[in-house]
């Protein structure tokens, strides 16, 4: 019982089941759950196959959400995602139909995000006093731009080649190749990110980038480093929208960035940086991407599936807040 | 107390989901091991009622909404479940997750207004094989990825009869734009492009200059924009065509309001477009085309039953009956195609008696 000697926490093992069900990890398994459990309750078609079925087109999202993770975490933010998916995915249809060998085409996909997010780093590294919301914004316009223009008064193009791709998306068993490749790469992240020192330094940029730089961090390299990554990891998107998708168009990619990051912050990283892991983030993807699923399944419009995932992103945003200010009222009182 | 009330909930929810869990799991193991493991599990109805779906452009866009309810009639005046599934966002990737979801619902026939001619394809291809009928209407899909396209009229007439408007209100010379909706959009490109041969073809309009063909992406506010736009690029400008309902509604409003000389045609909703028709100058649009949105909704249902009923598969020469009229599968180049009817001309003598309608 809590009160009398005010050590109650103390008391408690760290890694004890209580607090680890209490955590915010802890909720959002509750809530994956509770997601599954409410799909197969309100729609007989939410089989286990029939969502998998259903799910590559997200799984390409999910590739960008564990680098945005990064990004989040060293306190910056990068909305031009979206669009270098959206032109990632267009030069790679011209290659395509100039007829490159697959192994050129993949590289190339990975190659253009990747030089899209070093451009980001480059701009943002050398002009510091600039926020990385503004600078994406620019990149964001640009890159979309650029794959407009390209693609010319259609606004569409094709692959003329789909062998190569149809593999990419194909599946082993029920399971997409994307499905594997997400795990692999969930696994990859969550331990940079939670076992190693640039993991270690991630966090100390993002919870004060002065005091970061003093103890010797190189934080404008980890800048750098963080948006060429998610520059790569959209490049792997723009692969996966290719597979499901067979061909680019104006509108490809469009608000994935902001999905993303609604991941991140449902996941209980915040925007503000230092704080989250991608743990939850990994959970809180799933966890939206199953409940979209769901809805989708019951027929429900399009928007009011956004007003329920909004609603949910707003309260898993304030929880944190409201659950601390209670705590430090028990505090209080207990003092 | 409180905490451990909380404790106490969390484990009872917990065990809760165990259990239901182990129950769903059990349920899903089944399928999982099937061999068809790649297809949809359909959930076919019991009763051997068909469901037939539509996937419409995107939501709020009013054109869309007539098409759904023409639809939504004639499959429930036939004794089927109509599904209508608008996606979130007016693009292809919207619609893939819709058409994804239906594969898993079972439904026995898709209707797909198309954002996208390619993006589409595997998604459709992937229905085919779960045994769904895919008919496309409005907006088109390559050949290979459906049955039959129900197009609302022919591409053709309808560049002609844009072409003879805008001939018609410059007098036979002068500027003119194009207020466009998306720059993808499969349809309305058709069109544009139809129009450019039909003005190339022929001396007649050889004096007619096109100077931009603006996109306003179907969105109110930025086809306000396109059309102050083409307004301040071009003085000299004498007509703008919006084969788009969006864009010509938007238009209209911006030209009455300015008091503009510059006319406007197109392809226009009549109960939006009630209060810009008239022949004076304070009216902005003289008339303007559309085609029944309505029977188009309704002729993409027959089209859509008959192909699960197996009375047409989508080749060319099937014919059909249905309450709009017989129809014949005709063919359009490699693709196969069911023409809705002639484009029909709304002016200041008719548009009040069409605007109760739609």
């Amino acid at each position: 019982m809590a009160g009398k000697s005010g050590r109650e926490i103390n008391a408690t093992p760290q890694n004890s089941l209580k607090k680890k069900i209490l955590s915010w990890e802890g909720g959002l398994v509750l809530i994956f759950i509770g997601v599954l459990i409410f799909g197969s309750v309100v729609s007989p078609s939410y089989t286990f196959t029939n969502v998998l079925r259903e799910m590559p087109k997200y799984l390409a999202e999910l590739f960008m959400m564990f680098a945005m993770g990064f990004i989040l975490v060293i306190g910056e933010i990068d909305i031009s995602v979206g669009a270098i998916v959206c032109l990632s995915a267009t030069l790679t249809c011209f290659i395509n139909r100039a007829g490159a060998p697959m192994v050129v085409q993949v590289i190339a996909c990975l190659l253009i995000g990747l030089a899209c997010g070093c451009l980001n780093g480059i701009i943002a590294t050398n002009f510091t006093e600039l926020p990385t919301m503004i600078i994406t914004l620019g990149t964001q316009i640009i890159f979309r731009g650029i794959a407009e223009v390209s693609m010319g008064s259609g606004g569409s193009i094709a692959l003329t080649d789909t062998a190569g791709f149809a593999k990419i998306g194909g599946r082993i068993g029920p399971f997409p190749i994307a499905f594997f490749l997400i795990i692999l790469t969930a696994v990859i992240y969550i331990f940079v990110l939670s076992r190693t020192t640039f993991g270690r330094k991630l966090y100390a940029v993002g919870s004060n980038k002065t005091a970061a730089l003093y103890a010797g961090i190189p934080v404008q390299r980890i800048r750098w480093i963080c948006m060429t990554l998610i520059g790569l990891m959209a490049g792997i998107c723009a692969l996966f929208m290719l597979a499901t998708t067979f061909g680019a168009n104006t509108t490809t990619g469009q608000g994935f960035e902001m999905d993303v990051i609604a991941m991140c912050v449902f996941g209980g990283i915040a925007t503000t940086g230092g704080k989250g892991n991608l743990v939850g983030a990994t959970l809180a993807g799933f966890t939206i991407v199953c409940l979209r699923i769901a809805l989708g399944q019951l027929n429900m419009s399009g928007q009011t599936i956004l007003v329920i995932i909004g609603i949910l992103l707003i309260a898993s945003a304030l929880i944190p807040g409201i659950s601390q200010s209670i705590s430090n009222k028990k505090k209080r009182a207990a003092v | 107390m409180k905490k451990q009330f909380i404790s106490v909930a969390l484990t009872v929810a917990m065990a809760a989901s165990a259990f239901a869990g182990c129950g769903s799991k059990a349920e899903e193991a089944a399928p999982a091991a099937s061999e068809a493991a790649a297809t949809s599990e359909a959930a076919a109805p019991a009763d051997g009622e068909k469901t037939y779906a539509l996937v419409p452009k995107s939501a709020g866009n009013p054109f869309n909404e007539r098409e759904a309810s023409g639809f939504e009639e004639a499959v429930k005046a036939a004794g089927g479940k109509c599904v209508i599934s608008y996606p979130d966002q007016a693009t292809a990737e919207a619609q893939i997750t819709v058409i994804n979801s239906l594969i898993s619902q079972g439904v026995d026939s898709i209707a797909v207004a198309a954002n996208d001619a390619n993006a589409l394809s595997a998604a459709l291809q992937d229905a085919e094989k779960a045994g769904i009928k895919v008919c496309t209407l409005d907006s088109d899909v390559a050949a290979a990825d459906r049955a039959v396209f129900c197009n609302q009229a022919g591409v053709q007439e309808i560049g002609q009869a844009l072409m003879d408007a805008i001939y018609d209100l410059t007098g036979g010379e002068g500027d003119y734009a194009i207020l466009s909706a998306t720059s993808q959009a499969t349809n309305q490109n058709a069109w544009i492009e139809a129009m450019a041969q039909i003005a190339a073809a022929d001396e007649k309009y050889a004096k007619l200059n096109l100077v931009e063909v603006a996109y306003g992406d179907d969105e109110p506010q930025k086809s306000t924009d396109q059309t102050n736009a083409l307004l301040q690029k071009y003085p000299d400008l004498k007509v703008i065509c919006a084969p788009t309902t969006v864009g010509i509604a938007a238009a209209a409003k911006v030209l009455q309001d300015a008091g503009s000389s510059v006319k406007l045609t197109g392809l226009g909703l009549p109960s939006e477009m009630k209060e810009y028709i008239g022949d004076d100058d304070a009216h902005s649009c003289p008339y303007m085309f559309l085609w029944n949105p309505i029977d188009l909704g309704a002729l993409a249902a027959y089209t859509s039953m008959a192909l699960v009923d197996g009375t047409i598969t989508g080749a060319e020469g099937d014919t059909f009956e249905t309450p709009l009229g017989n129809y014949t599968i005709a063919k359009n180049g490699e693709a196969t195609e069911i023409i809705l009817g002639q484009p029909f001309k709304f002016e200041p003598s008719n548009i009040e008696e069409w605007a109760a309608v739609y």
